[in-house]
């Protein structure tokens, strides 16, 4: 199990920023809800997931908080920090010009 | 701002709280993989199969947990602390390894820093004055490549006419001042005494920028000739004459029979020139203005803001040029040199302890070695542990940054032992440098020198850490956990690598020994030059007559002369002017007659003596013609001169010259009668040729002639007849100061310098050669225990004892042999940087080479023989049966 490569290390984190911002979530949750939007083209392992979360945490991106879930279980609840809104913006722009160019090369291709 | 806040948070929480973190990320990922088994559960599979898809689902928990942490920045801290740990354990496991290697390492450590401290303190650290940059030196120098370069008898020295024409042409200074200083008489109390004396020009403390503690500066009035005078005091001589008392102020001293009142204290530390304890006010008289050629003085200049030292120079090489066609007479092929006062003061005392900063990093460069050695033999006998190790999942990485980790702990170890090593060390460094060295008092472990042991200690453990951390990270975990645990792997690598090390230790000692050879051999024979008189029980007591006639003053060498010869003990007495090891005066000087129009510029020049009748027998310098000195030959009576050979070879080649007539600017023009030729002395000490030298009688030249040294050949310990002397000299005049040493004293001052380096050097070399010898055995010793079975195979198929110590011997002489041809030829090319310290010795000496080789040859047999004693004594059966 390599690590994931930059590019979608990256992307992990866009995603994540972007589902977290809709309400605050635990783990699993996450990894379900990029599987579910994504219809099931996307699967984040939590080999890759729980590093994610704790570097964007450590970043300032995102803050934890441990809630009692539906579950009645514990759970971590991770949500968007104003530094992690600021970043989820400006990340989004960069993602939406970068797969637009990819886009437009390999459209012409 | 609350992000950073947030972010320290966590990495403290990570590094602190560690078990509740871990709790924490445990908890998570419990609860990610029971949703996991839930929605297997509801979507059909049973409680196993939805647990073990799960799991899968999830992959590694455990490298899930750790990349994690690793995300949290948390990793690397807690490794090191875990390594830190981990190599104090295995330090303190093997105490006998961690002394050794500790203790070479301090050696090295702790010797570089005492020099660096030296260093630090003579050579880099600015000098205590505001602005030190702009403070510069002025002085004349002969144009190199002229009919007169080699005439540089007391060149640098200036003359006043010319320090005014200096002063008033140039705008590069903001001020520039003229100043001379001696030992002079001064009585502040009861007691005459010695006090260093510096006579100043009008703006000499503008140039420093300092303000008295108490007091002011000197007047204009006061620095005028014939005015009452006054003086100024360093803090030193406040505490230590006046006990610091503020009524100094307006007290008197005398000096020279005049009574100076005190007009000002001067900061703590400031003592310029040469620990200076009085500073008297000389403006220029209009009888200096008629002197261009006597070259008494010397200059200091301070630079206005912005002006670098080239533009000052260039400037001063135009005036001076200007001055050379104006006055030809006093300044043909004579031009200024400005020379920032730092550079000069150090002068040639930077190439003396670059050369030991040299030598003492090449004894670290051994240590290092030697280090590399024991760490690569230990990381051979710790191969399994490494094995297992890594087997368990250490990567590569973290092998070796634990094992960097454990050399590192030796290094700083090492360097905290080597920092108190340094701080005894430095002491001795300056209690044996030589008295003419510059800045000694500031000699101090602070932090620059602390910032330099620091650094040294972590450069010096990646130096000899990398190797075996290398080494043990390309370890076979298949052969290593295969072989039996009595016996590591070592490959052929390791060996070699350890032969090489070797290689370079023994090289490196062969440049130091022979650096110390050249310098030991170069010093027995300053030792054993002809001086031209005999040294050795001689006492010498100068003593400054505090009067103004010159009947005075020679009366009481009169008077105390006889006195003294008649003393028990003393076999003979005179006096002299300059007693050998430094020349007082020297000039031009003309045989014959004198040219109407004398060009003193181009002149021979000869060393200027006056001595009493007595002088020569009690210094034994032989006369070779003609006759001595003696009481007859008053100031009414025909002047009469004694010459040496250098001066008869020079002036008179195979003529007679006594009877001819010599002309010595010296205090007056008129000819004077050679009636003798006395042998040669080495004037300036033993390591200068002698020189043309032109001998007075004192009472026909007392011109400033106040001060003599009262020579007496004794007839044992001359220090004994101090108090005699002493008691003489006092009751014939009261007040006159007096200071005692002996010819060998003196002497062995004027090789000091080269002693300070000898000393050193061989210390260093020495240092050397015993790390080198430990770096042979340690190798030696190694390879004969990983070949025991290899030998103790051959034994058993017949080798004899003698065959088994040769197959040893021959790799130690391998190593030796390649040792000493690296290291003669590094030593042929560095060597040579030592040119300008040797007497009578070439740096290219074959006997040096060949004795230092054969002491290398020696010392490595020796070092391998032990070793190879106990390889042949090894028995068969017991090698072959630990198969």
């Amino acid at each position: 199990m390599s690590k994931p490569t930059d590019l979608v290390q990256g992307t992990l984190d866009l995603l994540i920023l972007k589902i977290v911002a809709l309400e605050p979530m635990h783990g699993w949750a996450i990894a379900y809800r990029i599987r579910q939007m994504s219809s099931e083209i996307l699967q984040v392992g939590q080999s890759a997931l729980y590093p994610a979360l704790h570097k964007l945490e450590q970043q300032g991106w995102i803050e934890s908080e441990w809630k009692i879930s539906d579950t009645n279980r514990r759970a971590k609840y991770y949500s968007l920090t104003r530094a992690g809104r600021k970043a989820l913006t400006e990340e989004a722009a960069n993602w939406e010009r970068l797969s637009g160019a990819i886009s437009a090369i390999v459209r012409t291709g | 701002m609350s992000r950073w806040l947030t972010q320290l948070r966590l990495i403290l929480q990570s590094v602190f709280n560690r078990e509740r973190v871990d709790l924490e990320l445990e908890e998570e990922l419990q609860e990610h993989l029971q949703r996991e088994i839930e929605e297997g559960l509801r979507s059909g599979l049973d409680q196993e199969e939805a647990r073990y898809a799960a799991r899968r689902a999830m992959g590694a928990i455990a490298k899930s947990k750790e990349e994690s942490r690793d995300a949290r920045r948390v990793n690397f801290i807690d490794d090191l602390s875990r390594d830190l740990r981990y190599a104090g354990r295995s330090m303190r496991r093997s105490p006998g390894f961690t002394t050794l290697a500790v203790m070479i390492m301090a050696l090295g450590i702790g010797a570089n820093t005492a020099v660096f401290s030296v260093v630090n303190a003579v050579l880099l650290k600015p000098l205590a004055y505001r602005d030190p940059e702009r403070i510069v030196t002025l002085s004349t120098r002969v144009i190199a490549g002229s009919a007169n370069a080699a005439q540089t008898s007391l060149d640098e020295q200036i003359s006043i006419p010319n320090f005014q024409d200096w002063h008033d042409q140039s705008s590069s200074f903001e001020a520039m001042a003229y100043y001379n200083g001696r030992e002079i008489p001064a009585t502040a109390g009861a007691t005459a005494e010695y006090a260093r004396g510096t006579q100043v020009g009008p703006e000499f403390f503008q140039v420093f920028d300092v303000e008295p503690v108490l007091g002011r500066f000197f007047t204009t009035e006061e620095g005028k000739p014939g005015s009452g005078g006054a003086a100024m005091i360093s803090y030193a001589y406040w505490q230590s004459h006046f006990a610091g008392d503020p009524h100094a102020l307006g007290q008197t001293i005398r000096v020279y029979g005049r009574a100076l009142p005190v007009v000002g204290v001067l900061p703590p530390g400031y003592r310029f020139p040469d620990d200076t304890d009085l500073w008297v006010p000389r403006n220029i008289g209009t009888e200096d203005m008629k002197d261009r050629e006597g070259q008494n003085w010397l200059a200091v200049g301070r630079l206005k803001p912005g002006v670098p030292l080239e533009s000052a120079q260039a400037e001063m090489t135009i005036i001076a040029r200007r001055l050379e066609q104006q006055y030809p007479e006093a300044n043909k092929d004579r031009t200024v040199g400005v020379k920032r006062l730092r550079d000069k003061m150090v002068g040639d005392v930077r190439l003396t302890l670059y050369l030991l900063l040299g030598a003492v990093t090449i004894v670290l460069l051994i240590a290092c070695a030697n280090t590399a050695t024991l760490l690569l033999g230990k990381a051979t006998a710790r191969t399994r542990e490494i094995a297992v190790r890594a087997a368990l999942g250490a990567s590569r990485r973290r092998i070796i940054r634990q094992l960097i980790t454990e050399s590192l702990l030796l290094a700083i170890v090492a360097g905290a032992a080597g920092l108190l090593l340094a701080y005894w060390g430095s002491a001795a460094l300056v209690a044996v440098a030589p008295p003419g060295m510059p800045r000694l008092t500031e000699v101090a472990v602070d932090r620059w020198v602390l910032a330099f042991t620091i650094g040294v200690s972590i450069l010096t453990s990646l130096l000899f850490g990398l190797v075996p951390a290398m080494y043990a990270s390309q370890i076979d975990l298949n052969e290593a956990l295969k072989q039996s645990a009595a016996k590591s792997a070592v490959g052929g690598g390791i060996i070699r690598m350890r032969g090489l090390l070797v290689v370079g230790e023994i090289a490196m000692a062969v440049v130091l020994l022979s650096g110390a050879a050249l310098l030991i051999k170069s010093f027995i024979a300053l030792h054993r030059v002809a001086l031209g008189f005999r040294p050795e029980n001689v006492l010498v007591m100068r003593a400054t007559i505090p009067a103004a006639s010159t009947q005075d003053i020679s009366r009481f060498f009169q008077d105390l002369l006889p006195k003294i010869a008649r003393t028990p003990g003393v076999l003979s007495a005179g006096a002299t002017m300059a007693p050998p090891g430094h020349i007082e005066s020297s000039g031009g000087y003309f045989v014959d007659h004198l040219p109407s129009q004398p060009d003193w510029t181009s002149a021979p020049n000869a060393v200027l003596s006056v001595v009493a009748p007595g002088t020569l027998a009690a210094l034994a310098i032989p006369l070779k013609m003609g006759r001595d000195f003696s009481e007859g030959d008053t100031a009414e009576k025909p002047l009469v001169a004694l010459v040496n050979e250098a001066l008869m070879r020079r002036s008179f080649p195979d003529q007679d010259p006594i009877g001819r007539t010599i002309f010595c600017p010296y205090d007056k023009l008129q000819g004077m009668t050679i009636i003798g030729v006395v042998g040669d002395v080495r004037q300036s000490g033993p390591a200068d040729e002698p020189k043309p030298e032109c001998y007075m009688t004192y009472r026909q030249h007392l011109f400033n002639g106040n001060t003599l040294s009262v020579v007496a050949r004794t007839v044992g310990d001359p220090i004994a007849l101090e108090e005699t002397l002493r008691r003489l000299a006092q009751e014939t005049s009261p007040d006159v100061p007096m200071k005692f040493t002996t010819m060998d004293a003196t002497l062995s001052e004027n090789v000091a310098a080269p002693r300070f380096r000898t000393l050193l050097f061989g210390i260093f070399a020495g240092l050397a050669v015993c790390l080198a010898m430990a770096g042979v055995y340690g190798v030696m010793a190694f390879a004969v225990s990983q070949r025991s079975n290899e030998i103790g195979l051959r034994m058993a198929l017949g080798a004899s004892t003698g065959s088994v110590l040769r197959l040893i011997l021959r790799q130690a002489l391998i190593c030796g042999s390649l040792g000493l041809a690296l290291g003669l030829a590094a030593a042929a090319a560095g060597t040579r940087m030592l040119t300008s310290m040797l007497f009578q010795v070439q740096p290219n000496d074959p006997w040096v080479y060949l004795a230092v080789a054969a002491l290398l040859g020696v010392v490595t047999l020796v070092a391998s023989y032990v070793p190879a004693r106990r390889a042949a004594k090894i028995d068969p059966l017991t090698a072959l049966r630990q198969e």
